[in-house]
């Protein structure tokens, strides 16, 4: 502990801090030493205050975020690099050049020498692009936080602290960062808050755990922490490596297993079919953007819909819902849709889920907020309450109904937008990513839930990049390429339990 | 949308310095707003028509359809003082309606100020980068850079609200949410799309806002410029230009 005073180079004593409005400390006493060269990974449930001890340690909070917090002493680094969570709101020029040009001007850098650096600075973090005055709009996700990490390495950083960098990046994105800040951070003081831990877990040399009350429960070698305090880490939801494997195990899973399993050997006849699609194309303005040849789905399926950032993944979901020009065959439970009607509504049977809950919310309530639909149709009063309630109790939002929907915490959100889009009894439900940027309890919970809806005859149709749900969840995977479906096929998954299903019959059969 | 708003070709106007382009252009605003003379705003008027259709370096396609709005303005402007304006020398008149000589001249005034404001504004837009406007209005001006760098900012931000603006839009629909007609329903539907897209783009502001002072950025500290914008020849040129060009459409009404 001494050797870690003696060459710390940040530390903060006895840290109290309190957001206005809110009624509890953040942090009560808190106690943190960061040595030179360290590689400390900070873990912990949703807000228990891992970012905002970044934002102390920076000084970002009290110099630009003005936060009243007390403290015994606070040694904060000479020069530090941030990235931030979100890939869309770190950046205020619109291209790559004038972007990382803005924190040479920041920093008094003379014009002539800008161009060697903003070429140096792109290609250490893997982005070598031929042409730098491109709009920062047209990259992926995932290389705009390596260009947000590019940023700040101008910053010529002792210390680099990362806010979630890859929560909100897909999984060819995730690697990505985490590659190029392996590669420039190496003699560097990181400073990591992340829920997606696979990438970094063997990298880090310190993991740190916060307790949901913000205190620090457990600070050593990440073997250590890992192995000791396995509960934990599984409870405040982070993607530890082995998080999926240790979840097909669960109770909970073996279950949902083992009904499906039923299900299908019950299933005698084939389901009825909800949807047929023949050369059904959607345009936005003139431009085709999304083409199914010919497609069918059956009721109590669960589809997945998988395909590269921009393939039309999304774009399938709004032509289905006719939020987008349409044309082709589109059948509706053996009603031909007439898709040259420009003023359709949205059909009653679907509902969409968006990928951002709050543009989604049309009241001021959580009660309202599933109230709404059922309103709409007209029930009375007391079977609105009634059933309100049975979808709070069946969504696991046991909060004050009277809450604003803005003020859930972001699991709690999604589950609200999943609940509304169900309340008037769909029979399918489109989600656009639903799991994206939710922790592992979150993302595992809505799945659960989903599933429940699925089992209890709704369709369900989404939009992932995560393979392990394709794998573990999914009836049926599309793939989409270029704005054409180009594969249907029934998941692995599923196949493995026909299988087994054949193996079975067969043994009856034998015996 | 972008490919919409490149020019064929990069005429002089697009190296004149914006924030003297910008200044020179104001001035002449201010000019048209408050003269009243029938010949010099018609002059004007011809000096700004000039401008847009032949150093814009855009298609005679595109100077049409962004014309399309100026004209219409012109137009509706116009006929109102026309018809409904005051006058002694009545032509024709019908029931509300009195064309007079007076309101006929007045009007036709009316509308070619109309028109040149749409003529100055758009040969501004078109032949000016946001971007370098800013930088210049720093450099030339002393424009403090907070409010240059988050006009900026906004710019870059502009893209995604119109965005969630669509999205907005489709999930009412999904949520089936009908609007009443009339002033309740406008109050209504105001209050739908005010409320969610001012959150999110407050919390955006916020973010970027944080964001840039992490990147160094400090209100009022020295910096230097990625753009670096001076005065050159081609500025001397444009005013020049400008002042020998006003002073004749000056002359010519005088006369």
């Amino acid at each position: 502990m001494n050797n870690h005073q003696q060459n710390s180079i940040m530390q903060v004593s006895n840290l109290r801090l309190k957001f206005p409005g809110e009624s509890s400390l953040i942090f009560k006493d808190l106690s943190f030493t960061v040595s030179q060269g360290e590689k400390v990974l900070l873990l912990g449930p949703s807000g228990c205050g891992k970012s905002t001890l970044l934002q102390v340690l920076s000084g970002i909070i009290p110099h630009s975020i003005e936060v009243p917090l007390k403290c015994d002493s606070i040694q904060l680094p000479e020069s530090w690099g941030f990235v931030f969570q979100d890939p869309d709101t770190q950046f205020c020029m619109p291209y790559v050049d004038e972007e990382l040009a803005f924190v040479l001007e920041n920093l008094n850098v003379p014009r002539d020498k800008m161009g060697p650096l903003i070429g140096k600075a792109l290609s250490s973090v893997g982005l070598p692009l031929p042409e730098q005055h491109i709009l920062i709009q047209t990259l992926s996700q995932g290389m705009k936080q390596r260009l947000a990490l590019a940023s700040v390495l101008l910053l010529k950083p002792d210390v680099l602290f990362l806010d979630e960098p890859s929560s909100l990046l897909d999984p060819e994105g995730t690697i990505q960062i985490w590659d190029s800040v392996k590669e420039v951070a190496a003699e560097k003081t990181v400073i990591i808050v992340e829920h997606k831990i696979d990438h970094i877990a063997d990298w880090v040399n310190r993991v740190v755990l916060f307790n949901d009350v913000g205190e620090i429960i457990a600070d050593g070698l990440p073997e250590e922490i890992f192995d000791q305090y396995k509960q934990e880490i599984a409870e405040y939801g982070i993607w530890y490596p082995q998080v999926w494997e240790d979840y097909l195990v669960s109770t909970n899973f073996k279950e949902i297993n083992t009904l499906r399993r039923q299900e299908n050997l019950s299933r005698l006849k084939p389901q009825k079919t909800i949807i047929k699609l023949q050369d059904f194309r959607g345009y936005r303005g003139k431009i085709e953007k999304i083409n199914i040849p010919q497609a069918e789905i059956d009721g109590g399926s669960w589809i997945t819909i998988i395909g590269d950032n921009g393939a039309g993944k999304s774009t399938l979901l709004l032509s289905l819902m006719h939020l987008l020009r349409t044309t082709g065959q589109y059948e509706l439970n053996g009603n031909l849709i007439n898709l040259q009607n420009r003023k359709k509504s949205p059909p009653n049977e679907l509902s969409l889920v968006f990928q951002n809950p709050e543009l989604q919310f049309v009241t001021n309530s959580v009660f309202d907020e599933i109230a709404f639909s059922l309103r709409l149709i007209g029930l009375s009063e007391l079977e609105i309450r009634t059933r309100v309630m049975s979808l709070l109790e069946l969504f696991h939002l046991n909060v004050n109904e009277q809450r604003h929907p803005f003020q859930l915490s972001m699991g709690q959100k999604r589950r609200l937008s999943v609940a509304t889009a169900f309340a008037h009894g769909t029979t399918m439900l489109l989600l656009d990513e639903p799991t994206f940027g939710q922790d592992a309890r979150n993302t595992f919970a809505i799945l659960e839930k989903l599933e429940q809806l699925r089992s209890g005859g709704t369709t369900i149709m989404m939009v992932t990049h995560d393979r392990r749900i394709v794998e573990n969840f999914a009836t049926e995977v599309w793939t989409i390429d270029q704005g054409k479906l180009v594969k249907m096929c029934a998941s692995q998954n599923v196949s493995e339990q026909k299988r087994e299903e054949k193996h079975c019959a067969g043994i009856i059969h034998t015996t | 949308m972008l490919e919409l708003f490149t020019p064929h070709r990069e005429t002089w106007l697009y190296r004149v310095n914006p924030a003297l382009k910008f200044v020179v252009f104001f001035a002449f605003m201010l000019i048209v707003l408050f003269n009243q003379n029938f010949h010099f705003a018609l002059n004007q008027l011809i000096l700004y028509g000039v401008l847009v259709y032949s150093f814009s370096g855009y298609s005679w396609r595109k100077l049409l359809l962004f014309s399309v709005p100026i004209v219409i303005s012109f137009v509706s402007s116009a006929a109102t003082m026309m018809l409904f304006g005051k006058g002694v020398t009545i032509w024709w008149s019908w029931g509300l309606i009195k064309i007079s000589e007076e309101s006929f001249n007045y009007g036709l005034l009316l509308g070619f100020k109309t028109l040149s404001f749409g003529f100055i504004s758009l040969v501004f837009l078109l032949t000016s980068r946001p971007i370098l406007l800013f930088y210049a209005l720093m450099q030339q001006f002393r424009l403090p850079s907070k409010y240059a760098y988050s006009f900026i900012a906004s710019i870059r931000l502009m893209p995604v609200i119109v965005e969630e603006l669509q999205t907005r839009s489709d999930a009412l629909k999904i949520r089936g949410v009908h609007f009443p007609k009339g002033l309740k329903g406008i109050f209504q539907r105001l209050r739908m799309y005010t409320v969610p897209l001012f959150a999110q783009s407050i919390r955006r502001a916020q973010r970027v806002a944080v964001a840039m002072e992490a990147k160094r950025f400090q209100m009022g500290a020295k910096r230097t410029y990625y753009y670096p914008t001076t005065y050159e020849r081609v500025d001397a040129v444009f005013v020049i230009v400008m002042v020998v060009s006003f002073a004749s459409a000056l002359v010519l009404s005088v006369r």
